[in-house]
């Protein structure tokens, strides 16, 4: 018998198929039930300067990363460089995509598995702080994107060369205030998640691969294997290989014909990545770093802001890549461009097609690992396994 | 009061809106249930609905059969964003794909209300809520962007020589983008009326490619 379990508190739209006999688990995959979203199709033919307001629309959570991934492809095709100020202000915007994205993860996906409840809401009745905890950190996260990105989702300001607009001193004195008054949250969420006892699995995966950079809210053109391999990211399609799959609309990649680790684990030094379940204590230590991360650029720029907002964008014949680490991997885009800056070509590979392998491969663990296991308890640890990546 | 959250083939961002209304969310559980909300919740049942929120857009045989069921179970069905009321930019593909459909909402079930927006707005969000849960159905102001612009006081983008759909897309944003000096790429979909021809030549006289804007147009708007 097979059942179809679709997955609930995940952003995507994810499902897990079980294969039943005898009221155990045999065979069990991950797969994603909406229909193809074809964004490779749909930037085709359209001009540069539209490219990020198309792909933001990939995600409503990770907005932020796939905007600057394609805009640091659209320079890289163009040659434009940009001011380190530029840089930081972008990197201050991802600080509160982290911030979002990761108390979301953290406080309304993942902890109601960990304290056993059946939702957020549900867990509030008992654990009022912990909700009223994460809805403060991410009003700071979305405050942050609002301000410099122009709206709370899929803000526009962002854009190749820069931003068409900056936010004044007193905005960025605001943002500073802000993450001081979180900061205490931020701390304890990682003490909350450093004391919690996670479930014993050890991983199929034996490869991780990153951004080579100090941490999230670095970009890099470099990207490192754990296993020492580094390569540019003009040669991603060369050792990330993408396939389709008959039973999932999302692609399913390999490195070395073997699945892989992205995201805060594979990030995050100093906790132990072949527990999938460390992920939600590498990503509390990641809202820390884009608390401190964050707060250190905003009182610059409360100081004195950037002298420029945006650089010249001549647009000529090539192609691009760009790569930035998204809240859960590695995220790659790739174009190609007529001489007027016209779409010919796209790529992009997504965290989330990125870890389908390794999800795909410890399920099937899971369910050879506990043969015994009734099909109710099965769901449950396979259900809190998956939501361990965040997908 | 029951209610119902369902995401076909979108980017989750207007269901995350839900989570972003904070204080008014926890108010507004007083008065209504959600029974049926996967992003956030467990154990979601699929019964009987007062007003189900239907984010995305049709784009294959699962998402219509999860619409048409929805359809039978509430008793008004909302459009929740520019993907459901349009079909969003998924569906500005220019080649067509084989066998490749992205519809809105309305052209596959029957709808009570549209909520467009790319994401829908917080306060938008917010305030049909609030007239759903009295029993009364929300409404759109259908004047353009240009003229939440006149009242927030924002230097006209097309007048500096940019591109801004502001003069055709439905208000009700509050107009943000321009705020931050970035012309309008026309999420809400049309104003009444909207004049494409004007607008084409607009642009054109400002010295901006016809193919540029006819492709900026067509964003968010399906081309018929």
């Amino acid at each position: 018998m097979k059942i179809t379990d679709v997955l609930t508190r995940v952003e995507g739209h994810a499902a897990v198929e079980l294969v039943v006999k005898d009221g155990k688990v045999r065979d069990v995959k991950i797969r994603f039930t909406e229909g193809k979203r074809l964004f490779e199709l749909v930037v085709k033919g359209k001009f540069y300067q539209e490219i990020p307001v198309i792909v933001s629309r990939i995600c409503g959570i990770c907005y932020v990363s796939h905007r600057l991934a394609s805009i640091f492809a659209v320079e890289d095709a163009f040659g434009v460089e940009v001011p380190e100020e530029i840089t930081l202000l972008r990197s201050l915007l991802v600080a509160g995509e982290f911030l979002e994205s990761h108390a979301t993860a953290l406080y309304l996906f993942s902890l109601p598995d960990l304290f056993g409840y059946r939702s957020a809401v549900e867990m509030a009745k008992d654990y009022p702080e912990h909700v009223k905890r994460a809805l403060r950190i991410r009003e700071v996260g979305n405050h942050i994107m609002k301000t410099i990105g122009g709206k709370t989702i899929h803000g526009e300001n962002t854009t190749v060369g820069g931003f068409y607009s900056l936010p004044e001193r007193d905005a960025f004195k605001k943002i500073a205030h802000m993450l001081e008054e979180i900061m205490l949250d931020v701390r304890e969420t990682v003490t909350l998640f450093r004391s919690l006892e996670y479930p014993d699995f050890s991983s199929c995966h034996d490869l991780e691969l990153r951004l080579d950079a100090e941490g999230f809210w670095q970009f890099s053109d470099h990207l490192s294997l754990s296993d020492g391999r580094r390569f540019h990211k003009s040669h991603y399609e060369e050792f990330v290989v993408e396939e389709e799959v008959s039973y999932s609309t999302a692609k399913v990649s390999r490195i070395d014909g073997k699945p892989f680790l992205v995201g805060p684990l594979a990030r995050v030094r100093g906790v132990s990545s072949s527990n999938p379940f460390n992920d939600d204590l590498a990503r509390a230590l990641e809202l820390l770093y884009a608390a401190e991360r964050g707060l250190a650029i905003a009182e610059r720029f409360a100081f004195e802001l950037p002298p420029v907002s945006k650089v010249e964008v001549r647009p000529k014949k090539g192609k691009g890549f760009g790569v930035k680490e998204a809240p859960r991997g590695v995220l790659y885009h790739s174009y190609t461009f007529d001489e007027d800056g016209r779409c010919v070509n796209a790529n992009i590979i997504t965290p989330t097609s990125q870890l389908q392998a390794v999800i795909g491969e410890n399920l099937r663990l899971l369910a050879r690992r506990e043969p015994n296991l009734a099909y109710v308890e099965f769901r449950k640890r396979a259900e809190s396994l998956v939501r361990a990546y965040d997908p | 009061m029951h209610i119902g959250i369902v995401g076909l083939t979108g980017c989750s961002g207007c269901q995350c809106q839900f989570l972003n209304i904070y204080g008014g969310l926890s108010k507004l559980l007083e008065r209504a249930k959600i029974d049926y909300f996967p992003l956030l919740q467990d154990d979601n049942v699929f019964e009987e609905f007062d007003v189900i929120f239907v984010e995305g857009s049709v784009t294959c045989g699962e998402d219509k059969e999860k619409l048409k069921l929805a359809r039978e179970k509430a008793r008004v069905l909302v459009a929740l964003g520019s993907c459901a009321c349009y079909g969003g930019i998924q569906a500005s593909i220019e080649e067509t794909a084989c066998g490749h459909f992205c519809l809105p909402v309305s052209e596959v079930v029957e709808v009570d209300c549209k909520l467009p927006g790319c994401p829908v707005g917080v306060e938008r969000l917010l305030e049909s809520m609030a007239f759903l849960v009295n029993g009364v159905k929300p409404f759109e102001y259908p004047m353009t962007v240009c003229h939440e612009c006149r009242i927030n006081e924002n230097d006209c983008i097309i007048l500096k020589g940019g591109i801004c759909q502001g003069p055709i897309t439905l208000s009700g944003c509050g107009a943000p983008c321009p705020q931050m000096g970035v012309g309008c790429v026309g999420c809400r979909g049309d104003s009444d009326f909207p004049n494409y021809e004007a607008f084409v030549s607009l642009c054109e006289s400002k010295g901006i490619p016809k193919e540029r804007v006819e492709k900026l147009l067509f964003l968010f708007r399906r081309r018929r």
